[in-house]
């Protein structure tokens, strides 16, 4: 469940996935694409060689007609094997996952261990897999050895979950990733928290404020690029 | 776990706690010209004192202000240098914080894990463990089955050959039998005679030469003597099978190898097919520990099937029982053998041949227990046994029995 207190509402989003597949990268790009009225500076704790050794952190925010302080506050887990439980503590009270998997075709076994290893943790740490917002995002497109986008979808056509495919490094496809997180967050969270009744935040208006005005109006139509 | 995760919202007073306050508090009023205050996000002063005239600058690690720097007498450059200095200072706090008490839930994580592992390894060791017992209970019970059913076989066989053994010697014994109630009959005719002298005693002479009581007296002497010999070959079958009465009562002698083959070979002797022979050949052997019920036995059973085994090839033979001092793999003892040109066996057939129920005679004439109980009887002894066999020359079984020391 999302925190709420002294007037704000706050999101804790995780960018899960195999090592490697871009997680930090979708960070840094939302990051310098976003204009939210508040952003904070991105915290890393990485290792000397670029990997992520316990998370980074990514705070968002916005102000609701109400007052109402929206707070997103996106993490990314380590992505090594040996870090499962890094993992399972980063992924514990998220509101909101995004799946980065790697399209490189010699990938495809590490994407299915490390979605694997996301229902289980999952259920690990409380979280109902299948009803907690999810986005299954496959990146490096841009790569000669990627799968193809159709064979993906033909793969994944049977789940409930949103597609997205991406070329992190370029920052393609990662604000479309994250506004398909962001509504799927708002449908589970609205009513509980009476985001339209009360703090006058409809799914639009609940994008528009995370991904900043600009950005929000062109590309939230049109999410799945 | 601990109750405030590594990624709560932190709180100023949790990043910097009143000893850290009194380190940095005096050195940024030395900064900001003398007057300094740091006050939490809802305005309390937690150090210095809070002037009238006082600048605020909030200090934001996220989003929002989680505290102020005031002070009334820094310019405005210089306020933003501190707190930015003072910004960065709890952002590395806050940086060391997230990080030791996600690595505390990490390190409680992967704990649990390894505790749930083990908990299934646990788990299905003890399911191997019950597992293995039922198998190993199941595997005594079957081999118990067989026990049986092999005791039950080896006791048929031991009926059947004890059959054939009380046939052999029924025929040895009713032939002296035959002749010793022959003989006794003319002697009571003969006895007859002499009763008739009585009444002719005053013929005198002539008398005796008319009942010809010469010749009686005479074949009397033969028919006595020969009764007595019939009957001493009775006497001597009874001793015989003395050796084999005791063959379910499985007692540890002393005894000497060539006793047994001799009565072996003299309680088979007279129930042999015409065209075989038995020919013994029996060195100076020692007497040792053994239990010569079983032995005798084994040598009855082997002499049997010599003796088939001519019977097989249709034409005379003889069965040679050989025992002679010997060295077998570096031991000292007796070596028994018993030597057939029979029919011979062919290697497949030898090879097969100390299997048990393993047998060529056909259904219902023998279980095929012979040799199988021969060599576990030997291995009993220590010693072992083995065969060589050319088909259509003969067959040697050899036996080995080693001398205790």
């Amino acid at each position: 469940m999302p925190e709420a207190e002294d007037g704000r509402l706050s999101f804790k989003l995780v960018y899960y996935g195999p090592a490697q597949s871009g997680k930090t990268t979708n960070l840094l790009r939302l990051h310098d694409l976003l204009s939210p009225e508040l952003k904070g500076e991105m915290m890393t704790l990485e290792t000397q060689d670029d990997r992520t050794l316990f998370f980074d952190l990514l705070p968002l925010g916005f102000r609701a007609p109400s007052g109402l302080l929206i707070k997103f506050r996106l993490f990314t887990v380590p992505g090594q094997v040996a870090h499962d439980g890094t993992r399972k503590a980063v992924l514990s009270r998220a509101d909101g996952v995004v799946f980065v998997a790697d399209a490189d075709r010699v990938q495809e076994t590490n994407n299915a261990e490390s979605f694997q290893a996301l229902s289980e943790n999952c259920a690990r740490v409380g979280l109902d897999f299948m009803s907690l917002p999810l986005v299954v995002q496959f990146n490096k497109m841009d790569l000669p050895a990627a799968v193809p986008e159709t064979d993906i979808r033909a793969r994944w056509s049977a789940t409930p979950w949103p597609l997205v495919f991406a070329t992190a490094l370029r920052g393609d496809g990662v604000a479309a990733t994250f506004i398909e997180l962001l509504r799927a967050t708002y449908r589970r969270n609205a009513e509980n928290f009476e985001l339209l009744s009360k703090h006058g935040l409809d799914e639009a208006a609940f994008v528009a404020g995370a991904v900043g005005r600009a950005l929000g109006s062109a590309d939230a139509g049109d999410a799945r690029v | 776990m601990s109750t405030q995760g590594f990624d709560h919202e932190w709180r100023f007073e949790e990043l910097l706690d009143a000893g850290g306050l009194e380190k940095i508090g005096p050195v940024l009023a030395q900064l900001l010209g003398g007057d300094a205050a740091i006050l939490d996000a809802l305005g309390k002063v937690c150090w210095g004192e809070l002037t009238e005239a006082a600048q605020r600058a909030p200090l934001v690690l996220e989003l929002e202000p989680i505290a102020y720097l005031a002070s009334a007498t820094a310019t405005p450059s210089a306020l933003a240098g501190a707190r930015s200095l003072l910004q960065m200072l709890l952002r590395i706090q806050m940086r060391y914080k997230m990080a030791s008490n996600l690595h505390l839930d990490a390190v409680a994580e992967d704990f649990e894990s390894l505790r749930l592992k083990n908990a299934h390894l646990q788990e299905s060791e003890a399911r191997y463990k019950t597992l293995a017992g039922e198998l190993e209970a199941r595997v005594k019970k079957q081999v118990a089955q067989l026990e049986e059913h092999q005791q039950m076989l080896y006791q048929a066989e031991k009926m059947a050959s004890v059959g054939q053994l009380a046939a052999g010697v029924a025929h040895e014994v009713n032939n002296p039998l035959g002749f010793v109630r022959s003989n006794l009959s003319s002697f009571e005719r003969y006895l007859a005679k002499f009763a008739e002298l009585k009444a002719r005693l005053d013929e005198g002479a002539a008398a005796w030469k008319a009942l010809d009581l010469d010749f009686l007296l005479e074949d009397s002497a033969d028919l006595l003597g020969d009764s007595i010999k019939g009957l001493d070959r009775i006497a001597r079958i009874v001793s015989d099978l003395k050796s084999f009465s005791n063959i379910d009562r499985a007692s540890v002698e002393m005894a000497n190898l060539n006793d047994c083959l001799q009565h072996v070979a003299s309680v088979l002797d007279g129930n042999l097919p015409a065209n075989v022979r038995i020919e013994l050949a029996l060195q100076p052997i020692p007497s040792f520990v053994c239990l010569p019920g079983h032995l005798n036995q084994i040598f009855m059973g082997l002499v049997r099937n010599a003796t088939q085994a001519i019977v097989d090839a249709g034409r005379p033979g003889e069965i040679k029982i050989s025992s002679e001092l010997g060295i077998s793999v570096g031991r000292e003892g007796i070596f028994v053998k018993i030597q057939d040109n029979g029919v011979g066996m062919t290697p497949e057939l030898m090879a097969r041949a100390f299997d048990p129920f393993y047998t060529t005679r056909p259904v219902g004439a023998g279980a095929g227990l012979g040799l199988s109980t021969a060599r576990n009887i030997v291995l009993g002894h220590n010693g072992h046994i083995y065969l060589e066999s050319t088909p259509d020359v003969g067959t040697t079984v050899i036996i080995f029995f080693p001398l205790q020391k």
